[in-house]
C-alpha cells in the first residue's frame, strides 16, 4: 500500500517556486532519503505533507486520503520531527512527550507505557525526570524524536535530525531508525549528509530548486552515471603539470587540481588509464598513488546538480 | 474539546511550573492590598481633615462652620484660598469647603449657592461631608423659605434653631470613605497585574512560535484555532483566580467592606478579564517577536492604568489628561465601581457595562483580523 502520494505538488511563495511540480509515491515500510542543498525545498516539502503549509498546486494523499479533506486522519497518522528542535524547556522529558503524545488522544496507563517506551528507544530513560536546558545538543534531538514517536505513527517524517550531533548520538538516532522501521514504520528522511541517506535510505530523491531530478535506489542512481568514472592521480609537484595537455586525452571530461591529487573525470568506455600515466612519465611527474574511484551518490549529487551537497 | 482541555493543562504547568510567575500572578494583587491599607489606614474611625475657606464672614457661614466642627470624626482647619489645592493634592487634608462671598444671601434668597468642596478622593470624602452639610443648609433654607423673604422672621426663626439640638441621626452615616478608597486602591492594583498576568499569557504563543513548539503542535490534530481558543481560556482561568484571591483577602482577611455586593464586583471584575484578554491579543497579533509584544504591552500597560486611575484617583489630573481616560477601559470599570459603591444597582450601570463589553469585543476582533492576515498559510496565527 502507498502510505504517501504526491502528484504535481507545488508551493509558491509569492512568485518564487520552492517546490515545483513533485510526484513521489512511498510504499510501506520504506526507509525514503531526501536528499538536496540547502534550500532545494526539502522542508517545504514535508511542512506541506505535514500539514504545516498550504500547497498552491497538486494533491498529498495519506494512506490513500487526500490531505486537505481529511486533515485530522492524516495528522493523526503522521509523526514529525521537526528541522528546529521543538520541545517545551520547563517541561521536563518526560512531560514533553507525554504532553505532545497526549495531543493525539492517547491517555492513562497506555500514555504512560508509549512515553516511556518512546524514551526508552531514544535511550533518555535515566533522564526521564531532567529538564532539557541540561541536555546536550544531541540529546535534545533524541527527544525531539521521541516527541515524535510516542503515538506511533504509521509514518515518521524527519528533517534533518541529524544536524549538528555528535558522533555517538548520530550512530544512537541512525540505528533507532532502522529500529523503528524493522517495527513497520515508514519512513521520510532528509539530509545532509550523503553517508547517512546511503547507509539507512532504501530509496533516494535528490531534489534541487524545487525539483525532483532523480529518483530510484541506490543502485539505480547510481547507475545513472556509470558512464563517467573518476581516476584520482597523486603526485609529488604541480610545478610543471599542464593541464590543457591532460585535457585532450581521449575521453577525459574535466581535471581538477587539490592539493597533490589530480582529479579526472572521464568516459568510462574509453581505456586511457595508460595514455594519461604516459602523459605524467613523459612531462618527468613522479606519481605516487592511482585510484579509480567507484561512483557513489555524492559524484551522482555532483554530476546531476553541478554542486557538492555541502556546499 | 478534550484536546482543548489538555492543551489547558499543559498551559497551566507550563506557566506555573516556575513558581516565580505564580507569586506575580496572585502574590501581587494580595501586596497591592497591604499597600492600599498603608496609604488609606486600616481603622475606619480615622479624623477627616477638612479645611475651611470662608470669604462669607457672616453669622450663618461661621455657624456653619461651627456645626461642621462639632461633627464626629472631623477636624476643621480654616485656611487661605491660596493653599487649598497644595494642601489637597499633598493629603494634609481630605477636603474643603469654601464658603464664597454671597452665601448667606443666597440662603435667605431661598436658593442656597456660593459653597464649594473640593477633594482629591473623589465622591466618598466629600459626600460624607456633603451629605451633613446639605441636611443643615436645607434646614436653614427652610427657615427662610418659611420667613418668605422676611429678614426679621428669618432671624428670629434662625436664632430659635440654633438653640435647638440638631437633630440628625449621625449613625446612619458612616464614613465609608475610608473603606471605599482601599477598595478602590486595591481594585486599581489588581487591574494592572490582570492586564500583566494576561499579557503574559498572551505573549505565550508568539513565544511557542520562536520556539517552534507551536509548529509541532499544529503537525498533531490540533487545530490553530483549538490553540488559541485553550490559550485564552487559560488566561480567563487565571484571572478569575487573581480575582477570587484578591476578593477573598479583602473581605475575609484584611475586612475591608466593599460597599457593595461581592458578585456585582466579582461579575463586574471579570467583564475586564475579557477586556484584558482581547487587549493582550490584539497587542500580541501585531508583534513579530515575543519581546516586540512584551515591550508594547508594557508600553500600554503602565501608561494605561496611570491616566485611568488605577494608582491615584484620575481627579487630580488635568481635564484634558481626563478625557483622555474616557478611552481607557480601566476608567469605565473603576467609575463602574465607584457608581455601584454609592449604591447605584446593578441595572443602573448598564452602559458602563456596555462599553466595557465594547472594549472586549473591539479588541478581539482587532486581534481576530490581525491574526487572520498575518500569514498566507493555513496558520490561524
Ligand atoms: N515562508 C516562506 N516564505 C518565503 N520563502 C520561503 C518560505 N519558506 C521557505 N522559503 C524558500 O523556499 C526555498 C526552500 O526552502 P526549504 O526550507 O524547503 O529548503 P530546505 O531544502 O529545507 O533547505 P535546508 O536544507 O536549508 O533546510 C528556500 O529558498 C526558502 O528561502
Ligand atoms: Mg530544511
Amino acid at each position: 500500500m502507498k502510505v504517501l502520494e504526491m502528484k504535481h505538488l507545488t508551493r509558491k511563495f509569492g512568485d518564487f517556486i520552492a517546490v515545483d511540480n513533485v510526484t513521489l509515491a512511498i510504499d510501506e515500510g520504506e526507509i525514503f532519503g531526501f536528499l538536496g542543498t540547502n534550500g532545494a525545498g526539502k522542508s517545504t516539502t514535508i511542512n506541506m505533507i505535514a500539514g504545516l503549509l498550504h500547497h498552491t498546486k497538486g494533491e498529498i494523499r495519506i494512506l490513500g486520503k487526500d490531505v486537505t479533506k481529511n486533515k485530522k486522519f492524516a495528522k493523526s497518522h503522521i509523526g514529525m520531527v521537526p528541522q528546529d528542535i521543538a520541545i517545551y524547556e520547563d517541561l521536563t522529558a518526560y512531560e514533553n512527550i507525554q504532553f505532545f503524545a497526549g495531543l493525539y488522544g492517547l491517555r492513562g496507563q497506555k500514555l504512560k507505557e508509549q512515553v516511556e517506551e518512546a524514551l526508552k528507544f531514544v535511550g533518555l530513560s535515566d533522564k526521564a525526570k531532567s529538564f532539557p536546558k541540561t541536555f546536550s545538543g544531541g540529546m535534545k534531538r533524541r527527544l525531539n524524536i521521541a516527541c515524535a514517536i510516542a503515538h506511533r505513527p504509521k509514518l515518521i517524517i524527519m528533517d534533518e535530525p541529524t544536524v549538528g550531533i555528535d558522533p555517538q548520538s548520530r550512530n544512537y538516532i541512525l540505528s533507532s531508525v532502522r529500529k523503528l522501521n524493522e517495527m513497520g514504520c515508514t519512513i521520510i528522511y532528509t539530509s545532509h549528509y550523503m553517508e547517512e541517506v546511503e547507509e539507512i535510505c532504501s530509496r533516494i530523491a535528490i531534489i534541487d530548486h524545487g525539483k525532483i531530478i532523480a529518483e530510484g535506489t541506490k543502485e539505480q542512481l547510481k547507475a545513472i552515471i556509470t558512464n563517467t568514472k573518476d581516476i584520482w592521480i597523486g603526485i609529488n609537484s604541480t610545478d610543471t603539470l599542464d593541464l590543457s595537455q591532460l585535457k585532450l586525452i581521449n575521453g577525459v571530461k574535466e581535471v581538477k587540481v587539490e592539493e597533490d591529487v589530480i582529479k579526472i573525470n572521464s568516459s568510462a568506455d574509453v581505456n586511457n588509464l595508460n595514455t594519461i600515466i604516459q602523459y605524467f612519465i613523459a612531462a618527468g611527474i613522479e606519481i605516487r598513488t592511482v585510484e579509480e574511484q567507484a561512483p557513489n551518490l555524492d559524484t551522482v549529487f555532483l554530476t546531476l546538480t553541478g554542486r557538492n551537497l555541502r556546499d | 474539546m478534550k484536546d482543548v482541555i489538555w492543551l489547558i493543562k499543559n498551559l497551566f504547568k507550563v506557566t506555573f511550573k516556575d513558581k516565580k510567575k505564580l507569586f506575580f500572578t496572585v502574590g501581587l494583587p494580595i501586596i497591592g492590598i497591604l499597600v492600599s491599607i498603608l496609604i488609606y489606614g486600616g481603622s475606619n474611625t480615622s479624623t477627616l481633615h477638612v479645611g475651611i475657606v470662608n470669604h462669607d464672614h457672616s453669622m450663618i457661614s461661621s455657624n456653619t462652620v461651627k456645626f461642621i466642627k462639632g461633627l464626629d470624626h472631623v477636624q476643621v482647619k480654616e485656611i487661605k484660598a491660596a493653599d487649598v489645592e497644595d494642601k489637597v493634592s499633598s493629603g494634609q487634608l481630605d477636603c474643603v469647603v469654601t464658603f464664597d462671598k454671597g452665601y448667606t444671601q443666597s440662603i435667605q434668597n431661598g436658593h442656597p449657592d456660593h459653597v464649594n468642596i473640593v477633594s482629591i478622593k473623589g465622591a466618598t470624602v466629600t459626600g460624607f461631608v456633603k451629605s451633613y452639610l446639605n441636611q443643615y443648609i436645607d434646614n436653614i433654607n427652610d427657615l427662610s423659605l418659611a420667613g418668605k423673604g422676611d429678614q426679621e422672621t428669618f432671624h428670629r426663626l434662625y436664632t430659635d434653631y440654633q438653640q435647638a439640638p440638631f437633630k440628625m441621626t449621625t449613625g446612619t452615616l458612616n464614613d465609608t470613605s475610608k473603606n471605599n478608597d482601599m477598595t478602590y486602591q486595591a481594585i486599581g492594583f489588581l487591574l494592572m497585574f490582570m492586564l500583566i498576568a494576561a499579557g503574559n499569557l498572551s505573549s505565550m504563543i508568539t513565544q511557542e512560535k520562536e520556539g517552534r513548539t507551536y509548529f509541532r503542535l499544529l503537525s498533531t490534530p490540533i487545530d490553530s484555532k483549538k490553540y488559541v481558543l485553550s490559550n485564552i481560556i487559560t488566561n480567563l482561568l487565571i484571572m478569575i483566580g487573581q480575582i477570587i484571591v484578591t476578593l477573598i483577602f479583602m473581605t475575609k482577611v484584611f475586612h475591608i467592606q466593599l460597599s457593595m455586593p461581592v458578585w456585582e464586583m466579582f461579575v463586574t471584575l471579570i467583564l475586564f478579564a475579557l477586556v484584558a484578554v482581547g487587549l493582550s491579543l490584539a497587542v500580541i497579533a501585531f508583534a513579530t517577536s515575543s519581546a516586540a509584544g512584551n515591550a508594547m504591552l508594557n508600553l500600554i500597560v503602565t501608561p494605561s492604568c496611570l491616566l485611568s486611575g488605577c494608582f491615584f484617583p484620575s481627579g487630580i489630573m488635568p481635564e484634558t489628561v481626563q478625557k483622555i481616560a474616557h478611552f481607557l477601559p480601566q476608567t469605565w470599570l473603576l467609575d463602574t465601581i465607584d457608581k455601584l459603591q454609592q449604591g447605584q444597582h446593578f441595572s443602573q450601570v448598564y452602559l458602563n457595562i456596555f462599553i466595557l463589553l465594547a472594549f472586549a469585543c473591539a479588541f478581539f476582533l482587532i486581534a481576530v483580523y490581525k491574526f487572520g492576515r498575518n500569514n498566507n498559510v493555513n496558520n490561524f496565527i
